[in-house]
């Protein structure tokens, strides 16, 4: 079927990827199908190596693992909280970045510094700010607000790590929200005011819905991102998840299984296996949810 | 966040490239030597991994080093510092074949790696000279395996100790509290409301053993969790009352401290109970804080603590034993354990070096060192990590009021049974 100078030039186009390809089998492909072997075994890796096949085992013993129920109710209840809030966060604040207000550069790049910070930096600094004698606790305490031992009590920890992450993460979206604005024309501003609509009404009829592929985006990225909670509340507590459970994450968990204790990466791979299918199902719901085809 | 991969694909391709240069630089080293023609024998490096400590203990120990070497002209020892999580590179390196020949092992960890034949057994090494008895026996056993082999030696320990305020213990007129009972009553005289608390509490299972097991209950049998146990829980009980009832008690970072030590350095505490680390740590970061150390109190007439101690352990697949040996039995053999504890940092696990030193003599020190025949060893079989995890995580949460400490224990020891079997 193919002449052979399709074959000449198919076999040019290859050699030429070959690098990028040697790199994704190695480190990505390769991974991913040694993790799902792994997932079908009992792994000993320390002293005599051993595989031992145990069938769907390692899954049937995450319905029975009461902190792998923790850890998953956990991700969920944070999922469920900071993807919305943090993607209408970022949209309020694309919105008004984008109004023509005085200093509005200066803004953007004050909104956008927190995202510029690495993670691990920032969670050492906002446990310094969440101290029982802290930054935050004097504001609250100022403002006659009930103080907290961020830190320490399990009813607040999670939240703890919940506002600092949608801080940190908002203005990223933030900025392809505000990319996206700027693609908006104005006639249709300019038609909505003929129709006599107010600021709101522009924001909400105009502004909302021809970001709707946008917010797709951000909302699947963020399904995504915060699923894979791990540095945050791993500095958080020490890697232990505590205190009372009340950071352990699902990915949290699965490095506790891969490293804290022996002769369980196979229990780990499946727990790992198991996010990929959770995460998967989230993003399928939202774009059914959404009845976005186009694009991403 | 949204690259892992591509991150950890590039931190892997560095970390392989930098272990091939690494493994150059080595082999430069030697060659270097032995055209000095220094000595007639073969040289030899023998890696030596460890954790980092204070400015104060790596001088120690490169002095203990220097010392071996000069004794050993052809063997040099390459000291590796692991900064953080020591056990996941370990146990890394290991799995990779790049283990180093001797390193650092916590009796917490040992049955588990033991268990895992990658330690070399140490019996057939071991020679008169190195006079075996030497070594106190509870800490020397931590180390050896079911099959009865040694498989590391103790190179110092830590046991635990009452601290106290003396200045806010003289203001109360109190004297130091000699048993548990005592202890509650100074620790509600010295609260002064959430400024200054009696006792600062670490609600953790590493320092609360032996007071679990004060009343006869066990906290493992078996290999599996056995803390629920209502003699166990009786025990414990007073500590989560000192909270809750007697608002005389807290754990560090209610106050916004790190750990026990500086919340009683901060005096934000009047009583604390610390390890032989905190004695450098206080006297350092908090000069003005006057403190004394007492045996930890009794409960029912008994004495308990806990003990805590580390092994050099040699790898079985290293390719320089007789070079690794030597290094151990030195830095665990008279010679070297008299320098690398001469400061007090740590204290000797041998007892000739213990009454050489005179530690048990020392103000701040004798009550650590009257603690060593009574201390429980902070180990209990391979499954003890879970066990601890579980325990620490439902313990914070009866200790903070948020369950009943019986329920609390209960449903730890499920969980930690229910992963135990499913190993």
């Amino acid at each position: 079927m193919f002449s052979r100078k399709r074959w000449k030039e198919a076999g040019t186009a290859y050699t030429l990827l070959s690098p990028t390809l040697f790199v994704l089998l190695l480190f990505v492909i390769g991974p991913i199908l040694f993790a799902i072997y792994l997932s079908f075994h009992k792994v000993q890796l320390l002293g005599t190596a051993s595989f031992q096949f145990v069938g769907f085992d390692n899954f049937t013993r995450i319905l029975d693992d009461t902190r792998a129920k923790i850890a998953l109710w956990n991700t969920v209840k944070y999922v469920v909280i900071v993807v919305p809030t943090q993607t209408m966060l970022a949209l309020v604040l694309a919105a008004t970045l984008n109004a023509g207000l005085k200093g509005e550069k200066f803004f953007r790049i004050v909104y956008f510094l927190p995202t510029l910070t690495s993670s691990a930096v920032l969670t050492l600094i906002f446990m310094w700010m969440y101290n029982q004698n802290g930054l935050v606790n004097h504001v609250l305490e100022f403002f006659g607000l009930p103080t907290y031992n961020w830190l320490g009590d399990p009813s607040v920890a999670l939240n703890a790590i919940m506002i600092m992450n949608i801080w940190s993460t908002a203005p990223f979206f933030m900025v392809i929200y505000l990319a996206a604005l700027q693609d908006i024309p104005d006639s249709l501003y300019e038609a909505a005011e003929l129709d006599g609509a107010n600021a709101w009404h522009k924001f909400w009829y105009v502004t909302v819905p021809y970001l709707k592929p946008v917010t797709s985006f951000v909302v699947i990225m963020g399904l995504i991102g915060t699923f894979q909670l791990f540095d945050q509340s791993y500095i958080f507590s020490g890697g232990s998840g505590g205190p009372n459970n009340a950071t352990l994450t699902v990915v949290l968990l699965i490095y506790q299984y891969a490293f804290k204790s022996l002769g369980t990466m196979g229990y780990a791979a499946a727990l790992a296996f198991a996010l990929a299918i959770v995460i998967l199902l989230a993003t399928w719901l939202q774009r059914k949810f959404s009845k976005e085809e186009s694009l991403y | 966040m949204m690259n892992k991969k591509t991150w950890f694909a590039i931190g892997m391709s560095t970390m392989l490239f930098g272990s091939v240069l690494a493994g150059c630089g080595g082999e430069e080293k030697t060659a270097k030597n032995e055209n000095k023609g220094e000595t007639k024998e073969e040289q030899v490096e023998v890696t030596l991994a460890g954790w980092g400590g204070n400015p104060m203990e790596q001088k120690l120990l490169k002095q203990t080093l220097d010392e071996f070497e000069k004794k050993y002209p052809n063997i040099k020892v390459k000291h590796e510092v692991i900064s953080d999580q020591y056990m996941d590179v370990i146990k890394t390196r290991l799995i990779g074949g790049e283990g180093p020949d001797v390193f650092y092992l916590d009796a917490f960890e040992a049955p588990a790696m033991i268990e895992t034949g990658v330690l070399e057994p140490l019996d057939d090494y071991v020679t008169d000279d190195f006079d075996i008895d030497d070594f106190e026996k509870p800490l020397l056993d931590a180390f050896k395996g079911p099959d009865g082999k040694i498989y590391g030696f103790p190179k110092d320990y830590s046991t635990l100790a009452l601290f106290y305020n003396k200045k806010m213990f003289a203001e109360a007129g109190l004297d130091v509290p000699k048993t548990w009972d005592e202890l509650r009553e100074a620790a509600k005289k010295l609260t002064k409301g959430t400024e200054v608390y009696g006792f600062g509490v670490a609600p953790e299972l590493a320092r609360l053993y032996y007071i679990a097991e004060s009343k006869g209950g066990k906290v493992v049998t078996d290999n599996k969790a056995s803390f629920a146990d209502p003699k166990v829980v009786e025990a414990l009980q007073p500590i989560v009352d000192m909270r809750l009832k007697d608002k005389s008690a807290a754990q560090p970072n209610e106050v916004g401290a790190g750990w026990g030590g500086e919340m009683f350095g901060q005096q934000k505490a009047a009583m604390v109970i610390e390890g032989n680390w905190a004695i450098p740590f206080l006297q350092e970061t908090f000069p003005n804080t006057e403190f004394g150390t007492a045996e930890v109190p009794t409960i029912d007439g008994k004495k308990g603590t806990m003990a805590y101690t580390v092994a050099y352990v040699m790898n079985k697949d290293s390719q320089k034993k007789e070079a690794a040996w030597k290094l151990i039995s030195f830095l665990t053999g008279k010679e070297g354990m008299k320098i690398w504890t001469s400061k007090g940092f740590a204290l000797p696990t041998r007892k000739s070096i213990a009454s050489e030193l005179g530690y048990d003599k020392d103000e701040l020190r004798a009550a650590l060192v009257a603690g060593a025949p009574y201390a429980t060893v902070w180990q209990n079989g391979t499954n003890l990590p879970i066990i601890m995890n579980n325990f620490n995580n439902q313990f914070v949460s009866a200790f903070l009021g948020e369950q009943p400490l019986d329920e609390a224990l209960k449903k730890a020891q499920d969980i930690a049974n229910k992963e135990i079997e499913a190993k």
